[in-house]
């Protein structure tokens, strides 16, 4: 205790020294905590987007289906078997969807599609595709009506132009990119939601019908009420094809499959392409999705179904994302590794000069009889309360910034939104919450610390009294 | 002046060890900076070079409405007479036409999604240098004459359509025997002999399963490229809508497989003959939906582009800057990312460079009383400890850019392989292969940063200076 009290006061001989060094710390720390904490949120949102508006956590397929995407690699849809999986503890529902691809097209315009058949319902334990219901479009209809408004202030119909034919599945995202502030809203938003609502109808099992991206409606020039025509090879190399009525729009948060994606009833999907109770896989939603709870599940799992299926994981499902992370990642823990290199030398020269001041003082201690090893302890301890001070500033900053960014994501808008969604991402920058980044920064810190102490301590078990008394 | 000049230096040297901790982590951190800002530079320079020279050119001419849907009927009006204009305006090195149309590409087993481009390629190889990447022993860019249609396809779709495949025999096990593979890892890979793996996916995981993590990244490339296998005169058809809207298609043989390190272009972009795919969808000889163009100069590129547009009234001249927007903004976003990010290496260093000056500064109380007693005037022991901070991070500084420019010319000429994220940033356009590169106006930028480091991090320990009481200096020990 003593040895602390001595260490606490010696910190504060040199007051500026103390806080220059605790402040390069505290600006590595401040720094590391916010883009950690930025981009662990950042992957955390885009899996979920990738897991809960596609993929599931886990998924039962064919065994060959992963490798080779064709409609002879699927398996048929038994009740029992679904009723052992969902007597799993880990999960909540499984969901059967047939997918494949087809050419889509309305007269000339063609494209390469994604097809979904699925169960609308049980969709909602998962994807929620429900919830990704365009609700407003911004029709250049929609814009006419605005424009003619009155009541619309100026800088919000400048705007306009710039998101003709966006859709939005909520008012939020509306009047963010409108420019329309919280307090004018309850005066302006009713009249816009009005002018660009847009209404869906459902597509149920058992009847023909298909929802289909925003986007790909974009491309394809198709609205609700039209006729799409879907062609494709069917089970066992037969032609599939079928022409369904298009009623709704979603909007799914990954630009790529917005683009491509085509929803149906399964019974449907199943009929359009000759395999008439066929899956090609069963997404199951899971009660705890943290990474030992889905590898357990997945185990358990594998031993109830037959051979020729297996059970994937979502990160071998998403492995294209999952790699881009990992670079992400690693370049962005490359950038911290030069920062603290930069500030260990800091902290290196701070000690060395603390070293060189106080040779005649460790001498003149020596002398009257005080231990090297107290000595060493003493320096050691107001080194780490450098340390201590650099790292609990930064953090507190930090987190009070964390704290607010987790329930306040960095939401982009206009050309920086667009790049975004050109490289196929939600415009968007999640923090993460506190976790386990902080204790990372406080051990490098501390090895920092302990490197640089190294220094003196040679300095003072080397110490002869009579040189450094004349220094 | 020189002597203040003269005097800072020398100071800089009065204690060696000292300085030299702040000269070695200004160095270091300004060789980190320097260098990762490199290797993110180089892989950027790749993306837009390997755009503008393989995929897209620099200007594209055609129907206002037709990249709405690539619509087969819009046509440009007045083929030749766009043609000849667009030849002889100034600036123009060369020029392709081109049909465009959407489709489905199959072969016995798979299907996907393409976009077809009927191309020239005498003219497309003056314009784009697609060519080059022709994997070697897949086929040439339409060199063979053939009585069958040629198509000339990705890497990424040739995998895809298992026109590429991975297999393991008798044959591949022996020329990895005589390429130095040790036995051990051969005698693994044995079972796998006479196995042909379903895709690329399959033979990875497979391949990984049996062998250790340190052979995977010894032989894992050896094994990988030994495996691949390219089935000559393989087959695939296209499908897709006439100009009638009738489905039509053929049976087209691979000229050759083209690899740019693009997944979502190898994936898409299917290139056949241009006169045989009008013939198949009903298009005119010389009609066609767009023109590509290359520029003789790039920085011309808004210039020609407004020529362009004064002389074709009623069609759409986009150049790449307009094509691909992403590009653009994504060099000047970077550009200011750089300097983000070397800014905040420097205020890390200025946390040292002030310690250290302060710490000058208290240590020569008596010296610089001196000096004011003897007439020294404020502003030069202003001026003489700021110059020392700036030699100090200059010196600094400059190791650090010549370090990184040893290492960067160094690691230029191999470039270096991030081979285990190739698969995420292929998908994103990236190369994984990256040469690190950068430009010499941004070590003009880092050294008038780092001057400036060393100016601000020295105004608190001058004012420090200023401050001291001549005579009440002078009796300090």
């Amino acid at each position: 205790m003593n040895n602390l009290k001595l260490a606490w006061r010696n910190l504060w001989r040199n007051r500026r020294r103390t806080l220059i060094t605790s402040a390069s710390i505290f600006f590595a720390v401040f720094f590391a905590l916010l883009m950690r904490s930025l981009q662990l949120g950042s992957y955390d949102h885009m899996y979920k987007n990738a897991i809960e508006s596609y993929t599931g956590y886990l998924q039962v397929q064919h065994k060959d289906f992963w490798d080779e995407k064709i409609v002879d690699n699927t398996f048929p849809y038994e009740p029992e078997l679904e009723q052992q999986i969902l007597k799993d503890a880990n999960v909540e529902a499984a969901i059967p969807r047939f997918e494949s691809f087809a050419l889509a097209s309305n007269g000339p315009q063609t494209k390469g599609v994604l097809v979904m058949g699925v169960d609308p319902e049980k969709e909602k334990y998962l994807s929620g595709v429900l919830d990704r219901m365009v609700k407003y479009h911004l029709s250049p209809e929609a814009i006419k009506k605005i424009k003619l408004d009155a009541g619309i202030p100026d800088k919000v119909k400048e705007l306009l132009s710039l998101f003709e034919n966006s859709a939005y599945t909520n008012a939020g995202r509306l009047q963010l990119d409108l420019g329309i502030s919280d307090q004018e809203a309850p005066g302006l938003m009713p009249d816009i939601e009005r002018y660009c609502r847009f209404d869906n109808g459902r597509i149920q099992m058992g009847e023909p019908g298909v929802w289909v991206g925003h986007k790909l409606s974009q491309y394809l020039k198709l609205g609700r009420g039209d006729t799409i025509v879907l062609i494709s090879q069917g089970y066992h190399g037969s032609t599939a094809a079928g022409k369904y009525e298009i009623k709704g729009i979603v909007k799914l948060p990954l630009p790529d499959i917005d683009n491509k994606i085509i929803y149906l009833p399964l019974d449907i999907c199943q009929t359009l392409f000759n395999a008439d109770g066929n899956l090609t896989s069963l997404a199951l939603a899971v009660k705890d999705n943290r990474d030992k709870a889905i590898s357990g599940t997945l185990e358990r799992i594998q031993g109830l179904i037959p051979g020729d299926q297996k059970v994937m994981e979502w990160r071998e499902m998403n492995d294209v994302m999952v790699s881009q992370m990992e670079a992400d990642n690693k370049s962005g823990m490359i950038m911290l590794g030069i920062l603290y290199l930069v500030i260990a030398f800091g902290v290196f020269g701070t000690v060395l000069m603390l070293t060189a001041e106080r040779r005649r003082e460790f001498g003149v201690l020596v002398a009257i009889g005080m231990q090297k090893k107290k000595l060493a302890s003493i320096m050691t301890l107001e080194m780490f309360l450098i340390g201590l001070l650099g790292i609990l500033a930064g953090a507190l900053v930090a987190s009070v910034l964390i704290l607010y960014g987790v329930d306040h994501p960095l939401i982009f808008k206009g050309e920086m939104a667009k790049m975004f969604e050109d490289y196929g991402f939600e415009p968007k920058m999640a923090f993460w919450p506190i976790d386990t980044y902080y204790i990372w920064q406080m051990v490098i810190v501390g090895i920092m610390v302990l490197i640089a102490i190294g220094y003196p301590l040679r300095k003072i078990f080397r110490l002869k009294v009579v040189n450094a008394l004349k220094a | 002046m020189d002597m203040i000049w003269k005097t800072a230096w020398l100071n800089v040297w009065r204690n060696k060890v000292r300085s030299l901790v702040v000269i070695v982590s200004v160095s270091i951190g300004i060789f980190g900076g320097v260098f990762a800002v490199a290797v993110m530079n180089g892989a950027i320079e790749q993306r837009v070079d390997a755009a503008l020279n393989d995929e897209i050119a620099h200007i594209h001419v055609n129907d206002p409405a037709f990249r709405d849907n690539y619509d087969i009927k819009l046509l440009v009006p007045h083929p030749q007479q766009v043609l000849g204009t667009v030849r002889e305006t100034p600036g123009v090195e060369s020029l392709t036409s081109r049909i465009l149309l959407t489709g489905m590409a199959n072969t016995a087993a798979k299907s996907a999604g393409v976009q077809i481009l009927g191309i020239d390629p005498p003219e497309e190889k003056e314009v784009l240098q697609l060519y080059k990447t022709t994997i070697p022993g897949t086929g040439d860019f339409f060199g063979e004459d053939s009585r069958h249609y040629l198509a000339y396809i990705g890497h990424e779709l040739a995998k895809e359509l298992n026109i590429v495949r991975f297999q393991i025999d008798q044959e591949v096990l022996d020329s990895l025997a005589a390429k130095g593979v040790p036995g051990e890892v051969l005698k693994k890979l044995s079972p796998f002999s006479g196995q042909r793996f379903k895709s690329e996916k399959s033979f990875k995981k497979e391949v990984k399963a049996v062998l250790s993590i340190k052979e995977q990244h010894a032989f894992g490339a050896v094994i990988r490229g030994e495996a691949w296998t390219f089935r000559a005169r393989s087959k695939m058809t296209l499908t897709f809508l006439d100009r009638e809207g009738m489905q039509t298609g053929a049976v087209f043989r691979i000229a050759g497989i083209y690899d740019i390190k693009n997944s979502m272009y190898e994936m898409s972009q299917v290139l056949v003959k241009k006169e045989d795919l009008a013939e198949l969808a009903g298009i005119g000889r010389n009609d066609y939906h767009q023109l590509i163009i290359r520029l003789d100069d790039l920085e011309s590129t808004e210039e020609v582009s407004a020529t362009l547009r004064a002389h074709l009234p009623g069609l759409e001249v986009l150049n790449w800057k307009e094509l691909q927007p992403d590009l653009a903004m994504m060099t000047e976003m970077v550009q200011k990312f750089y300097a983000i990010f070397m800014v905040i290496i420097l205020a890390a260093l200025a946390f040292g460079i002030v310690n250290t000056m302060l710490m000058v500064v208290l240590e020569r109380t008596k010296e610089l009383g001196m000096l004011t007693a003897i007439g020294m005037n404020k502003k030069r022991v202003f001026n003489m400890i700021m110059l020392e901070s700036v030699f100090l991070s200059l010196v600094g500084g400059v190791a650090g850019m010549i370090i990184s420019q040893i290492v960067i010319g160094a690691t230029a000429r191999k470039g270096i392989n991030f081979a285990s994220y190739a698969e995420g940033l292929e998908a994103m356009g990236y190369p994984a292969h990256i040469y690190p590169a950068i430009s010499t106006s941004f070590f003009i930028t880092v050294t008038v940063l780092i001057i400036l480091t060393g100016v601000l991090s020295s105004i608190y320990p001058a004012l420090k200076a200023l401050k001291l009481d001549p005579a009440e200096a002078l009796r300090t020990e």
